[in-house]
């Protein structure tokens, strides 16, 4: 896994500095190098961008610019865009099919711990029916099961700082609850 | 395009095309508007002044500008409600919570959905005029789904407020746009759901956001051009108020005011990002030219460690003039909520009994708490509150990390579901949820227009949730009748000089029931969460009875898409 994000890393920090975009397309070339070319991410803990929702990957560019989000991957690539850009490359991938990441449905028991905790928090309030997002509330349903847990452990640290009422939800659910979440959301 | 930005970025990184086409698991529904040509008759302030004697119609949201959403027409009644039929289902192109509010006019009707549709039916038949489908913004941020309640129709204009937060003016024969107004900047949190009210050239609205650190207002903007008029902050540069450690009720709320004054000392008035949405329409008194409108929570919901002060004026009932925006009188319910039991549901203007027994104007709304709060019209101050209508336990303990059980949960009590009134038996009719919650507090800054809950409610998943209808007197206080429903109730009520009142509920069930004694008489099966409040007219001699059935973002209820109108045979 190592090894693999310092390929994808290295790739794009070669292309962040190498070119100027200037098309759509090659303002979005360099994030196939880790998000993957066929909308399936090259690593598990890397979020699937191809289908997801335009205002939240608009918001999540924003915040790697603004440092509201850290990576030190997507902080260069962001920084060099504007907000048309951005809205742009946001509006690119949403209009891409979801891709199919091939994850078990989630066992009965699993799955019906998952909805009670969901249903305590009201998660279904901003993520909607079956979790496909809407406007800057991403969709999660088929997402990558690394990549949620990484996110939901992220969030309960705060280290991943841009949506604290999103640390707050996860903080008043067990992390049993949400071992059952990641497990159902990504089977969906 | 899309092929030639697949081979640019495969090439860039020296990869061939990968073969098999990814399939996307859900696709939504993309709808183009349809215009239309429908026949249609202007509107006219004579014609919303006197809504309430108006059984023909359905020209407001609320039935009319006091919002007693008391239907004058008896044709259906006690006798013979048993007969109750579909006369027509029409099936909008979205399929997701549905609170729309249908307004009728002239036998058309104007029904809205969810992500700011809106659709022109011919009111007997059902038969689509026309389609307004928005082309939403990229950019939406709001709390408890991507909701519509509905549209006012003033001339021959269809007055719209979109998820985006925009203010629109349809044409009423065919659906185009006439004018579009930006209200706010939906990046930081704002967002509308609530119909417009529309008076003497003026369209009201109110902003969503409380959940998202806004500063809350209520504005008039010109109906002809979409200009505005005036702005009314929700919450004023000095929104430090009395610091009132009591509730509406008298019951202490737990509030440290040293440690709230010292804060205030450090940081100063924290009114920038206080919150104070207003969800609801408000209520138009033509003889003073005066509103009533309530507001919603303070930001964050459950943190108060750094927003010192009584966090005026959210949680509160809030008077002005309808020319100026100018503030005429308010009464906060609870001052420096960190429960989110906020004021929601909208205000209803009835002649009510002082507290010497005087019958004087009243402004009457039900809370989250589940009381129902009976105001003096003329200067906000409250008469009386209502015997709770759900169950209250270990009010007002303050929230923990850990998380503190307190009844009621923050939904309610009456959530944002409009009640209804039947002036003649002194009574009002609200629908309840009853879900036991645990409130977490966590603190965090202001995090630029994102969900910014301060912690977390919980419904507790071993204690089960109920709802009723409930009838208050709102002379006496007193309970005369509840039903009892077997899970927590949002959506709305009408009541009928019929002698009835219709309401649904989450499970698909629409009822009509005994409005003296709450016996039930008819009922339905909708086939998806009936969460929306009904409407009745007439056409032809007959009257409709119309309700949306399309289940419930904020409580998950089964969603569905239908308008569904009955009548007898």
């Amino acid at each position: 896994m190592f090894r693999k994000w310092m390929i994808c890393g290295a790739a794009l920090l070669l292309m962040v500095t190498a070119t100027r975009a200037e098309t759509i397309e090659d303002k979005v070339a360099v994030c196939a190098g880790c998000h993957g070319a066929d909308g399936k991410p090259v690593d598990k803990t890397i979020p699937t961008i191809w289908g997801q929702q335009a205002g939240y990957l608009y918001i999540q560019l924003r915040d790697f610019k603004r440092g509201d989000r850290k990576s030190d991957i997507m902080q260069p690539i962001a920084t060099q865009f504007e907000r048309d850009d951005m809205l742009a490359i946001a509006e690119y991938f949403s209009q891409k099919p979801w891709p199919d990441l091939g994850q078990p449905r989630a066992p009965k028991d699993v799955a019906a711990k998952a909805v009670s905790a969901s249903a305590s928090v009201g998660c279904p309030a901003c993520h909607l029916d079956r979790f496909q997002g809407d406007g800057t509330v991403p969709r999660l349903a088929g997402m990558g099961r690394d990549y949620l847990a990484k996110t939901i452990a992220d969030f309960r640290n705060r280290a991943r700082g841009n949506n604290p009422g999103m640390s707050d939800l996860m903080l008043a659910t067990s992390p049993d609850d949400l071992a059952a979440l990641v497990e159902y959301l990504a089977g969906l | 395009m899309y092929v030639k930005g697949l081979a640019a970025f495969a090439a860039a990184l020296g990869v061939g095309l990968l073969s098999g086409a990814a399939v996307a698991q859900e696709v939504k529904q993309e709808k183009q508007s349809v215009l239309g040509n429908a026949t249609v008759s202007p509107v006219t302030q004579e014609q919303l002044n006197a809504a309430d004697k108006n059984a023909k119609d359905f020209l407001l949201t609320n039935g009319n500008y006091a919002q007693t959403r008391f239907y004058p027409g008896k044709q259906i009644g006690r006798d013979n409600v048993k007969n109750l039929h579909v006369a027509w289902i029409f099936q909008t192109d979205v399929k997701e919570s549905l609170e729309t509010s249908p307004i009728v006019v002239d036998g058309v009707m104007y029904v809205t959905t969810s992500f700011s549709h809106v659709y022109a039916l011919d009111a007997k038949t059902g038969q689509q005029l026309w389609h307004y489908a928005h082309k939403m913004g990229p950019i939406t941020v709001y709390c408890c789904g991507p909701n519509n309640r509905g549209v006012q129709v003033l001339g021959d204009r269809v007055y719209l407020a979109t998820l985006d937060s925009k203010l629109m003016a349809l044409n009423a024969k065919t659906g185009e746009v006439v004018w579009t107004t930006n209200i706010a900047d939906p990046e930081l949190g704002y967002s509308e759901t609530m119909a417009p009210t529309v008076v003497k050239d003026k369209v009201l609205i109110g902003t969503n956001g409380g959940e998202y650190g806004i500063r809350g207002f209520v504005r008039a903007y010109d109906a002809k051009t979409g200009k505005q008029l005036w702005n009314f902050n929700t919450i004023p540069e000095n929104s430090v108020g009395v610091w009132a450690t009591k509730d509406a009720t008298g019951r202490d709320m737990h509030r440290n005011i040293q440690a709230e004054k010292d804060v205030l000392a450090k940081i100063g008035d924290p009114y920038a990002k206080l919150g104070g949405g207003v969800w609801q329409n408000p209520s138009v008194d033509l003889a003073t030219n005066r509103i009533y409108f309530v507001v919603g929570n303070p930001s964050p919901d459950l943190d108060g460690s750094n927003r010192p002060g009584d966090n005026l004026y959210t949680n509160s009932l809030v008077s002005l003039d309808l020319d100026t925006g100018k503030y005429v009188c308010h009464f906060q319910y609870i001052a420096h909520d960190v429960w989110d039991l906020d004021a929601v549901s909208p205000t209803v203007l009835v002649n009510v009994k002082d507290k010497d027994g005087k019958t004087i104007p009243g402004v009457i709304h039900a809370g989250k708490t589940g009381h129902i709060y009976v105001h003096d019209r003329k200067d906000c101050s409250l008469i009386r509150f209502s015997e709770a209508m759900v169950p209250q336990e270990n009010m007002w303990v303050l929230p923990t990390k850990e998380g503190a059980r307190m009844l009621p949960g923050a939904n309610g009590g009456v959530e944002w579901s409009p009640i209804a009134t039947d002036p003649g038996q002194e009574l009002a009719y609200a629908i309840n949820l009853h879900q036991p919650m645990t409130y977490h507090v966590e603190s965090s800054a202001y995090p630029n227009g994102k969900l910014w809950l301060g912690g977390a409610f919980k419904v507790i998943p071993s204690e089960k949730q109920s709802g009723n209808i409930t009838a208050v007197n709102y002379n006496t206080g007193k309970i005369k009748w509840q039903v009892k429903t077997p899970e927590p109730m949002i959506g709305g009520i009408l009541a009928t000089a019929g002698g009835l009142v219709f309401t649904g509920e989450g499970n698909g069930k629409f009822a009509a029931y005994n409005s003296s004694n709450g016996k039930e008489l008819w009922s339905f099966r909708a086939g998806a969460g009936v969460n929306a409040p009904p409407s009745s007219y007439m056409i032809g001699g007959k009257q409709y009875v119309v309700v949306g059935a399309g289940g419930n973002t904020q409580l998950d209820y089964k969603r569905g898409n239908n308008i569904i109108a009955f009548t007898l045979d």
